[in-house]
């Protein structure tokens, strides 16, 4: 019942403002975390033997009658669920001490609920318009998680975000229309045949290039990728975690990703393009988020770099460079959004995100300190956490395409990265503990070990890297090799 | 024919009147009519039912939304908006216009198109059978936006 | 594909573009909200005309009238932030939104 994924969260998030009447913060957070637990355990579990054949298309039975409700999974398909699980199973713990004095936990959970709901759409469609209307509804949910602090930051933040959205929606849905006026129809498959019918690769290349100025706006990559550096210090950290953690690689990356392989088919055009948008994307933001004092906005900054990895990754097109770049977006997902989550920790017990008035803080703050240093190596491609791995794979599959500019440019900035997040965790960590943080007490129960679940998953991705590749990754790689054949 | 091109430039006009027009009711009143002028459009087009709900959602609805806004935000004073803006509006325009017009005509007849297939079954049919799970979507962030607008309009509890 | 499809293309472009001049070039929060509106209706152009030009009218129609239903929830957030803009910053100027840099 993959639909489940939609629909359990869909409905508890309708349920949530009834039932915050009568608890108004229990209840939300038992049913919020209970949702994310249960999808987890899912889609880890019972949904991986349904794909064991091959990919699968289910659809909702109702009464009998079968509806038009058609969802089609596959390898790359199942494993963005989980990740997504994953992500928010524990951002939904943090949020259950962090989001205590923004009130109205009920209603950040059905937002949240929703915005996976939207997230999980995505991931489950075969019609592009359906694409855009589930990214729609994670979005406008995110509009409001971001803004939901009421402070003046956090609304411009947000207001930037959703303008720079409507553009993205805009060159999205044009490039949908432009499709459906060739081919007469909207589905993936459909609309794939049709094109290779057509051979049209003028009009092909002005939608490609549409869907990549409005999934490039959703991915943040540079140069579309203005409205990230404000909206995700703004919001509050588990919503920082959600979106940098999942939603530009959902709504970014994913989409792009998906049409692109099987709607238009990856041309050696097209793979230059995504190849150096990305290391435009890894070089840039690395140099942005070097002088960075806000900790928050240097985290921010990293992400645009690291999705840049990402796309550099998928961009190379063959299995190991598809492989290295779905490895990367899980591992930054987890190690990002345990970033974030430390973040926060900071930021609630200092009240500050200013590196430079930390300092010490591994003393007061051993458990955030431990896991925001995992998190940072991860990221960094320190051997033997995650993120190395994915690195390495990326940098062998450039070197084996002959890309070997790329390769140098990604081992260089993966150096930058690892510099500017030492510097990050001296300035806040170590080193001498400020008079100011002499009374700071770790964070609470539910922050902690959210933050340890994911440090431990960091951790665990880069000792079983290769047990986490053969079971999750390559089906990945090869459901988007293959193309879903629906 | 010519009147669905009557029609539209009209909504451009009327489009055009709302950005530039100093007060924001008659800027209002210019975007409610663009809206009517589009649903004209798309009942011309033989689109019913999209004619209506463009008229009445997005010329009724939302023109509602909108005054609501400008009510609630009036006491904030004039917004100068800035004149190099204003008046570069109108270059823009024209130029975007042309461009516009130069690549319709670049791309005439070199936009290959599959043969469309008839269409079967009443619009009822096809919103419903064919595109259910667009009904889910819709649903979906119909929720986003009620929740969305209860937790920015909240009243901030005594605990925070 | 034929030439009345090119023209309500080019109307719903020269919105879509209108629209997104707005929205980088205005400086009252409402009149960025107008640009929104322009382009929404650019947009809905663009999917209905396609539908007409392959006789598909009814499935265009449904994709319209969902566009539209995200449309309205996305302006009545959009006036929400609003609103809540014009509280923190009493002003409706965008130029008082510059506290962040991008």
């Amino acid at each position: 019942m993959i639909f489940l994924y939609i629909g359990l969260p869909l409905i508890v998030a309708a349920l949530l403002p009834l039932i915050g009447r009568a608890s108004k913060k229990l209840l939300p957070d038992v049913l919020g975390n209970g949702v994310f637990l249960f999808l987890l355990v899912y889609g880890l579990t019972g949904a991986k033997s349904l794909i064991s054949a091959g990919p699968v298309v289910q659809s909702l039975d109702w009464f009998g009658e079968t509806t038009a409700l058609k969802v089609a999974v596959d390898g790359f398909s199942l494993f963005m669920l989980a990740v997504i699980a994953l992500v928010s199973l524990c951002v939904g713990l943090y949020s259950i001490d962090y989001m205590n004095h923004y009130g109205s936990k009920a209603n950040y959970y059905a937002l949240l609920l929703l915005m996976v709901a939207g997230m999980n759409g995505l991931v489950l469609v075969t019609d592009l318009f359906q694409v855009y209307l589930f990214l729609e509804v994670a979005a406008v949910a995110s509009y409001a998680l971001v803004a939901f602090g009421l402070e003046h930051d956090e609304l411009e933040a947000a207001f930037k975000y959703l303008m720079l959205s409507v553009i993205a929606s805009a060159a999205i849905l044009v490039s949908i229309a432009v499709l459906f006026g060739m081919t007469g129809s909207l589905g993936f498959a459909a609309v794939a045949e049709g094109l290779r019918a057509l051979n049209a690769p003028g009009v092909v290349a002005i939608c490609a290039a549409l869907f990549l100025l409005g999934f490039g706006l959703k991915a943040a990559l540079i140069p579309f990728h203005a409205w990230l550096p404000d909206a995700h210090p703004s919001a509050p950290a588990p919503i920082s975690a959600m979106l940098s953690g999942l939603l530009i690689k959902v709504s970014g990356v994913y989409a792009m990703t998906r049409i692109f392989f099987h709607v238009f088919g990856l041309t050696p055009a097209l793979s230059q393009v995504l190849m150096w948008l990305g290391a435009v994307s890894i070089v840039l933001a690395a140099l942005l988020a070097v002088g960075q004092k806000d900790m928050k906005r240097m985290l921010a900054y990293s992400s645009i770099s690291q999705v840049g990895y990402v796309v550099l990754g998928i961009g190379i097109g063959t299995p190991l460079g598809i492989a290295g770049g779905l490895f990367h977006l899980l591992n930054h997902a987890v190690a990002k959004s345990l970033l974030f989550l430390t973040s926060g920790s900071v930021q609630q017990a200092t009240g500050t995100r200013n590196l430079e008035e930390m300092g010490g803080l591994a003393k007061r703050m051993p458990v955030t300190a431990a896991t925001s240093l995992i998190g940072s190596l991860s990221i960094s491609g320190v051997p033997p956490l995650g993120g190395f791995w994915s690195k390495l794979l990326i940098i062998i599959a450039l070197v084996q395409s002959r890309e070997g500019l790329l390769a140098v440019i990604a081992v260089l900035a993966s150096v930058m990265t690892l510099w500017y997040y030492l510097i990050m965790q001296r300035q806040a960590f170590f080193g001498k503990l400020n008079e100011r943080w002499a009374a700071v007490k770790e964070a609470p129960f539910w922050m902690a070990a959210a933050t340890v679940i994911l440090a431990l998953i960091c951790l665990g991705l880069g000792i079983v890297f290769s047990t986490v590749i053969t079971t999750w990754i390559q089906p990945a790689a090869d459901g988007l090799a293959k193309g879903m054949g629906i | 024919m010519i009147l669905q091109i009557g029609l539209l430039i009209g909504l451009v006009l009327s489009s055009v009147l709302a950005i530039l027009a100093k007060d924001l009711i008659k800027a209002a009143i210019a975007l409610a009519a663009g809206s009517l002028l589009l649903g004209i459009v798309f009942f011309r087009m033989g689109a019913p039912y999209a004619g209506v709900f463009e008229i009445s959602v997005v010329a009724g609805l939302i023109t509602v939304l909108f005054i609501l806004t400008i009510a609630l935000t009036k006491a904030e004073g004039e917004v100068a908006e800035s004149k190099a803006a204003l008046w570069a509006f109108p270059v823009f325009f024209v130029l975007f216009i042309a461009i516009d017009a130069l690549v319709m005509k670049g791309l005439m007849n070199k936009i290959p198109a599959l043969p469309a297939t008839a269409e079967t079954g009443v619009f009822g049919d096809v919103l419903w059978k064919q595109r259910t799970f667009d009904l889910v979507g819709q649903l979906a962030v119909i929720l986003s936006g009620v929740f969305a607008v209860l937790a920015l309009f909240r009243k901030r509890d005594k605990d925070e | 594909m034929n030439s009345t499809w090119l023209l309500y293309m080019f109307f719903s472009l020269a919105l879509i573009g209108t629209g997104i001049y707005a929205l980088l070039a205005m400086k009252n929060l409402i009149k960025l909200f107008i640009g929104i509106e322009i382009v929404g209706k650019g947009v809905s152009l663009a999917l209905l005309a396609t539908g007409y030009a392959k006789a598909n009218i009814l499935l265009a129609q449904s994709l319209v009238v969902t566009f539209i239903v995200v449309e309205v929830c996305l302006v009545a957030t959009a006036l929400a932030l609003i609103i809540n803009v014009t509280r923190h910053t009493k002003s409706l100027d965008v130029r008082s939104l510059t506290k962040l840099r991008g």
